[in-house]
């Protein structure tokens, strides 16, 4: 049954009367308070999540030099970006590394500077053709000496993903940071019942055109993410119970805060971008509160032995994001210790800010214009042998 | 001479009499000024080792290329919260609990615990760690 329809539910925000709960608030809640009563009170749920979304970049369009240049190889900051678009249209990727020996930075510590407000250099060659003489160019830019420069991620916002150990005998050093041998350590990249997606996990409420909070300025979510795969298995309560959905997303980074778009490296990985993102649920029926309502109780995770490079690792099973978040989980009887990758804190502090947007009457919801596919293959790859 | 350091021993390490092959095979004289030692656990040893300057640094190679985790116990490890995103990345590598999350996920750095082995440094995405040294 429909309580109240996207419309009025941002006439409501627009005339600052809208009620907006955190998803942490809502679950802290929703055990004395009954499903009924929080969706009749709630119009708005807001999450959000900072964590490293490797497959991050920024377009950049440079404007013109005189005498026109036609670029097909461009550096910022010693980082290589692509040229192939137009002329002076640049892409940079957050986990380009850096081609100076040893260095641990690389294209997200560019996007991170340039949003910071830095000015970063530039170095590129052209392709001297009739309209497009210049041969070279050598420069800084800054995001206001640029016509565009806006963020762009293939994927983001994984729904749900994998727990990382090494059951090997030698460190192994990976996107999850620091493997330590023995089952030293486990790392966890989802933020569990805190993570947007696992707040819808039907995407009922999420499709094209929905409006985020995307490093501290606002943002959309343009398509289906790379690698979305939403016919993973799910639990009875909907949850996929590994990497499901993603969404690719979109925004200007000229409104981004530094704050929350950092530069990341992990050691003998690569490099990264951590990035604030929150995402809004319109309380349109009972539903969005019970999707909204799971805990980390009743999520899992499968536990990856990262000592087999292989596409598909071994599994220690699934365990729960609540005992991820009790410090300690035990694989084959041994304790064995757990650490975020995500920030929690800083993931809580973005359904915060963004409920306080939406009750200022500053962020409206967007329904979406096309919803995401529920139907894709996770398909895999083989060389010719 | 005489050097204060710090060793850490993964936890397939504590079976290993080390002051004995310190003295057998160095001739150094290991003064334990602090241990944490328990079966199957890491193992935390501060201690004094005595001896002569070759085979003091020869000693420390070897206890190195064993696995064993050396550190100057007058390092000091410095957390930047400026740059920290209190991500906790670093609290599944700290052996000896002084890196920690607080109930709000928020990082807690206990200095007494510390026992300055440096795995912390390198875990950190964001350079918001370091030494004083």
């Amino acid at each position: 049954m429909t309580l109240r329809t996207w419309a009025e539910i941002n006439a409501k925000i627009q005339a600052k009367q809208a009620v907006v709960w955190t998803a942490a608030a809502l679950k802290a809640r929703v055990k004395e308070w009954g499903v009924a009563r929080c969706a009749r009170t709630v119009d708005v749920i807001t999450t959000g999540t900072f964590e490293p979304m490797e497959a991050s970049g920024a377009v950049l369009n440079l404007g013109q030099t005189d005498p026109p240049i036609k670029l097909r190889q461009c550096w910022l900051d010693g980082v290589p970006c692509y040229t192939g678009f137009g002329a002076v249209d640049v892409v940079i990727g957050a986990s380009q590394l850096g081609e100076d020996e040893g260095v641990e930075r690389g294209g997200g510590h560019v996007i991170a500077d340039l949003i910071a407000g830095q000015t970063v250099s530039l170095k590129a060659v052209g392709q001297s053709t009739d309209c497009y003489p210049r041969p070279t160019l050598e420069t800084r830019i800054s995001k206001d000496t640029i016509n565009q420069f806006y963020l762009y991620n293939p994927r983001n916002l994984y729904q749900n993903f994998i727990v990382g150990v090494n059951g090997g005998d030698r460190t192994l050093y990976t996107y999850l940071g620091p493997l330590l041998p023995q089952l030293g350590n486990a790392v966890y990249a989802c933020t569990g019942a805190l993570s947007p997606l696992l707040n819808d996990p039907d995407l009922r409420c999420v499709g094209i055109g929905t409006k985020v909070f995307l490093g501290g300025g606002v943002g959309y979510i343009a398509w289906e993410g790379t690698q979305h795969f939403p016919l993973q298995k799910r639990l009875p309560n909907r949850v996929p119970i590994g990497p499901a959905a993603t969404v690719a997303l979109i925004g200007d980074a000229q409104q981004m805060q530094s704050r929350w778009v950092r530069g990341c490296f992990f050691k003998h990985y690569g490099s990264s971008l951590y990035l604030g993102v929150g995402v809004p649920f319109p309380v349109l029926d009972e539903q969005v509160i019970v999707a909204c309502a799971v805990q980390d109780e009743e999520i899992v995770v499968p536990v990856m032995d990262f000592a087999i490079p292989r596409r598909v690792r071994p599994s220690f099973g699934l365990v729960s994001y609540a005992q991820l978040k009790s410090g300690r989980i035990t694989i084959n009887g041994t304790q064995v210790r757990t650490a975020p990758l995500a920030s929690i804190s800083w993931s809580m502090e973005v359904a915060e800010i963004l409920k306080s947007w939406i009750e200022r009457g500053e962020f409206t919801l967007n329904e979406p214009i096309a919803p995401l596919p529920m139907d894709r293959a996770f398909l895999s790859q083989d060389g010719l042998e | 001479m005489k050097q204060r350091v710090t060793l850490t021993f993964p936890r397939q390490m504590v079976q290993i009499p080390i002051t004995y092959r310190l003295a057998k095979d160095f001739n150094i004289a290991a003064n334990i000024i602090r241990a944490q030692v328990a079966p199957n656990q890491v193992g935390k040893l501060v201690v004094e080792l005595a001896g002569d300057m070759d085979q003091l640094a020869a000693a420390l190679e070897w206890l190195a290329d064993s696995g064993i985790e050396v550190a100057q116990s007058s390092r000091e490890i410095l957390i930047d919260t400026e740059r920290c995103i209190d991500c906790g990345l670093c609290t599944g590598v700290c052996p000896t609990q002084a890196l920690t999350l607080d109930k709000e996920f928020r990082l807690h750095f206990t200095r007494t615990r510390c026992i300055v082995c440096e795995q912390c440094i390198p875990t950190c995405p964001v350079v918001a760690i370091t030494t004083n040294f």
